[in-house]
């Protein structure tokens, strides 16, 4: 057990503005699973991917089975034996699976494509880490969780003896996480060193045997998981004890009523939907994957041309035939997917922050750039928006902050109603806390929330009452003083 | 935070990053440099009429020369850019710009007998009113049959060409004096000198700068360009985005198409042949990103002068005419490679100023 597969002797490295590793010497068993937890920003993806030839370190050396290595491409990484599975590194997606397990030799016979060769080896690259799938399929066409195992049989397949998983299930449901770790078991049993970036809790206490904590780009601690709590692992992300947030729970049976919806209906997505929130109320909303939470969102927001249904705010019969509508009467939607939805990565903190209410900011199509940017000092100032002005790119933010620009926005525009879909996706410890703090205080100042989540505990702690979402329809309503982990996932699951 | 090492004071300094964005700043620094080296190089010759000795380039008519041959493109740039900055692209213009100069040519035949303001009005309307119409078009077949702005604006080239071309039956036809006038007023700038083009083209630099930068239209477009998905979740009107761009750049191709053939005196289906080409490259060379969400308009004014002085570089400097093309397409891949080495630079200087 104590043969080093790796040795990081003081890495540090620099990019423009970010001190991402300084100084950080560090140990990696052969044959165990290592995870490297910490914050965003805390240079855990940075060393994982060092290791796998992505970036190259300013100064220390990177020792593989004893010999100091210095891989300038993904490509030298994995001819000394080291493979990454990382979304940003994903193959050809208009390719096949058998294409893209070939591609680094592709079997030809006088520049002829052999096809039933390459199906032949892919077929046994996926068999070699128990893996079965059609190998004729578009990998775009695959679900995310099936591409990482095209990649790691690639890894393997070439003969990777060293793995870097970088947030590998920060896109599966939780059923593929599972597949996920199974292959990891069996990656381990075979030998493989599996080196496991992450900063969830429960999977890193499931897989690792190791921990290693990074904060702000140097080394803080590396032990047995066994020994760590996972109170203690975010105390050492974070170097403080988080101050965790509860709720005080205000009396909102008496409170107006600021949304209401009456058999809300998509075609294969919703059936008959009928909920209220009042003002002040957090109401969460359960379900697996695919469940119809976010057809939900997507309905009340007006992206859903097919959803049918009454919807009343404010007490009063609404119409929200596109966002602009629901806009309008102050319905507002902090979507799931940050990235793709709801910022423009080009553009600064505060346009983004004032897109939708910029016919409010101006006459004649005319900006009044006093009026902007004193609304956009007010809300970041009320948030607490951490960015070196509101003029830098809103791309250059944490995931935390670019969320509370979203929120910004929304509360800029005089939303009541606010829908909250993952608010706290991709975004670190510390960052969620607050974020659950705000969303609190959003509901104390009189805001009707409607939050959805997949991590129950978020829903527990901060919802007043949870519905819950199975296959398109209602499934059952808990109050949170008597929801439980377990209840709640007999009821998403459909068990009695 | 210093940007050039130069003693300009303090005030100053801020006032010209306030103008232009450090893409326009690098642009300037190109153009004068080039036009310093030209002067230089030129050689001079002597002036018959007065006796005096003067400069093969730096002479008040070749300078306003190249700023009129500028300006066609440079106001069609404008429009360009702002198709670019949603993530469109425009191929039509060139054939807006022939059908929007017959049309008035036509229209004007009828009209010959009124004064000259009433034609020159005239003129201007039907010149604009139709490339408006054109890009309406464009904009209208994009958002209706989702097709790629590409090839919606590859089809309408031809179209729009071919409809100035039966219109006309491929004849050439002429303006009348009483438009030609106006577009070649000297405006007290003494003989053969004709400012107007040059002026129009720094009016509607103003304008579409003002209107990217300042107007929540502007804003908008690069909203759009940046990232649609988003635009759509923040309540914005994706079509009247993408109908407004192209109505843009229709009406500056129309605007350039008054100018162009007032100017010269004439107009025929084959105006403007290529000139699609010549606009996508000077609104690039100014900055703006194929990709969307990223251009000036000041750029591209400042890119169609870059093209078209290297063009005039060419005739001054008595090289052989036949490698314009060659010259132009090297130097268009250039500028785009040292203003994205010199964007990274930027970038890296502000990263240290702020680490």
């Amino acid at each position: 057990m104590s043969e080093l597969a790796v040795r990081f002797e003081h890495i540090t490295k620099r990019f423009p503005g970010v001190q991402a590793l300084s100084d950080v010497s560090l140990d990696i068993a052969a044959g165990s699973v290592h995870a490297l937890c910490g914050e965003n920003g805390a240079g855990k993806s940075t060393l994982g991917k060092i290791l796998a030839g992505i970036h190259r370190p300013d100064s220390g050396r990177v020792i593989i089975h004893g010999a100091a290595v210095d891989f300038a491409t993904p490509r030298d990484a994995l001819a000394a034996g080291v493979g990454m599975v990382h979304q940003e590194l994903a193959f050809c997606d208009n390719l096949s699976v058998a294409e893209n397990l070939c591609l680094g030799a592709l079997p030809a016979r006088r520049g002829m494509l052999r096809r039933s060769e390459m199906r032949r080896r892919a077929v046994a690259m996926l068999a070699e880490i128990g893996a079965d799938l059609d190998v004729t399929r578009r990998l775009g066409d695959l679900p995310i969780a099936q591409q990482q195992v095209v990649q790691i049989a690639a890894a393997v397949g070439s003969g990777a003896r060293i793995l870097v998983f970088d947030e590998p299930t920060s896109s599966l449901t939780q059923h593929e996480a599972e597949r996920l770790y199974g292959l990891i078991d069996r990656l381990k049993q075979r030998g493989v060193t599996c080196i496991y970036v992450s900063h969830r809790m429960p999977e890193v206490f499931r897989l690792c045997d190791t921990v290693t904590v990074l904060r702000d780009g140097r080394h803080v601690a590396t032990r047995p998981a066994p020994e760590l709590t996972e109170a203690e692992i975010v105390r050492l992300m974070i170097g403080r004890d988080m101050a965790e947030y509860f709720p005080t729970q205000t009396d909102v049976v008496n409170a107006a009523e600021l949304l209401r919806v009456r058999e809300l209906s998509s075609p294969g997505k919703l059936y008959d939907i009928s909920f209220s929130v009042r003002a002040g109320e957090i109401v969460g909303l359960a379900g697996l994957v695919g469940a119809g939470r976010s057809e939900i969102a997507a309905a009340l927001f007006g992206l859903d041309p097919h959803a049918r249904g009454e919807i009343e705010v404010r007490g009063k019969r609404v119409d929200i035939a596109r966002p602009a509508d629901a806009i309008r009467h102050g319905v507002a939607l902090v979507p799931e997917d940050r990235k793709l939805q709801a910022l423009v990565p080009l553009e600064t903190c505060a346009h983004n922050t004032t897109l939708p209410i910029l016919p409010r900011l101006s006459t004649l199509s005319w900006i009044h750039r006093g009026r902007e940017r004193a609304i956009v000092d007010d809300y970041f100032a009320r948030l607490r928006v951490r960015a070196a002005s509101p003029d830098v790119l809103v791309s250059a933010l944490s995931g935390g902050n670019q969320q509370k620009v979203v929120l910004a926005r929304w509360l800029a525009a005089r939303s009541t109603v606010l829908i909250l879909d993952e608010p706290t996706r991709g975004v670190d410890v510390g960052a969620k806390a607050e974020i659950h703090g705000l969303v609190g205080k959003l509901a104390a100042e009189g805001a009707a929330i409607l939050l959805i989540s997949s991590e129950l505990p978020e829903l527990l702690r901060l919802a007043t009452r949870i519905l819950v979402v199975r296959e398109g329809r209602l499934a059952g309503e808990v109050p949170a003083s008597s929801a439980t982990q377990d209840g709640l996932l007999r009821l998403m699951a459909g068990l009695t | 935070m210093a940007t050039s090492s130069l003693p300009v004071p303090n005030h100053m300094r801020a006032v010209v990053r306030g103008l232009l964005g450090s893409q326009e700043i690098g642009l300037v620094t190109v153009l004068i440099a080039a036009a310093i080296a030209l002067s230089l190089l030129a050689g001079s010759h002597l002036d018959r009429a007065n006796g005096q000795i003067v400069n093969n380039f730096w002479n008040s008519y070749t300078l306003i020369q190249t700023a009129t041959d500028a300006s066609f493109f440079a106001i069609m740039a404008i429009g360009s850019t702002i198709v670019i900055i949603s993530g469109g692209i425009d191929l039509s213009v060139g054939s807006i710009y022939a059908l929007s100069g017959v049309s008035m040519a036509l229209c004007l035949r009828w009209l010959s007998s009124s004064s000259g303001a009433t034609t020159t009005l005239a003129g201007i309307i039907v010149c604009v009113g139709v490339g408006l119409l054109c890009g309406l078009l464009n904009g209208v077949l994009v958002v209706g049959l989702r097709v790629h702005p590409f090839i919606v604006t590859l089809g309408t080239m031809w179209i729009l060409r071919g409809i100035a071309f039966v219109a006309t039956h491929a004849e050439s036809i002429l303006v009348p004096t009483s438009v030609t006038a106006v577009t070649k007023a000297s405006l007290g700038m003494g003989g053969g000198l004709f400012p107007v083009p040059m002026l129009a083209m720094i009016v509607t630099t103003i304008i579409g700068a003002i209107y990217l930068r300042r107007t929540v239209m502007g804003r908008h477009v690069f909203a759009f360009g940046g990232n649609p998905e988003a635009s759509r979740y923040a309540g914005l009107s994706l079509s009247r985005i993408q109908i407004g761009v192209y109505a843009i750049s229709g009406a500056t191709a129309g605007l350039a198409a008054f100018l162009g053939a007032t100017f010269y005196g004439s107009a025929s289906s084959a105006d403007g042949q290529g000139y699609e080409l010549y606009v996508i490259a000077a609104a690039v060379v100014g900055g703006a990103s194929l990709i969307g969400g990223k251009g000036s308009a000041i750029g591209a004014t400042l890119g169609a002068l870059l093209i078209v002085l290297i063009r005039q570089s060419i005739r001054t400097l008595h090289a052989d005419q036949n490698y314009e093309w060659i010259i132009i397409g090297c130097a268009i891949i250039i500028a785009v490679v040292i203003d994205r080495w010199s964007q990274g630079l930027t970038a890296r200087r502000l990263a240290r100023a702020a680490g």
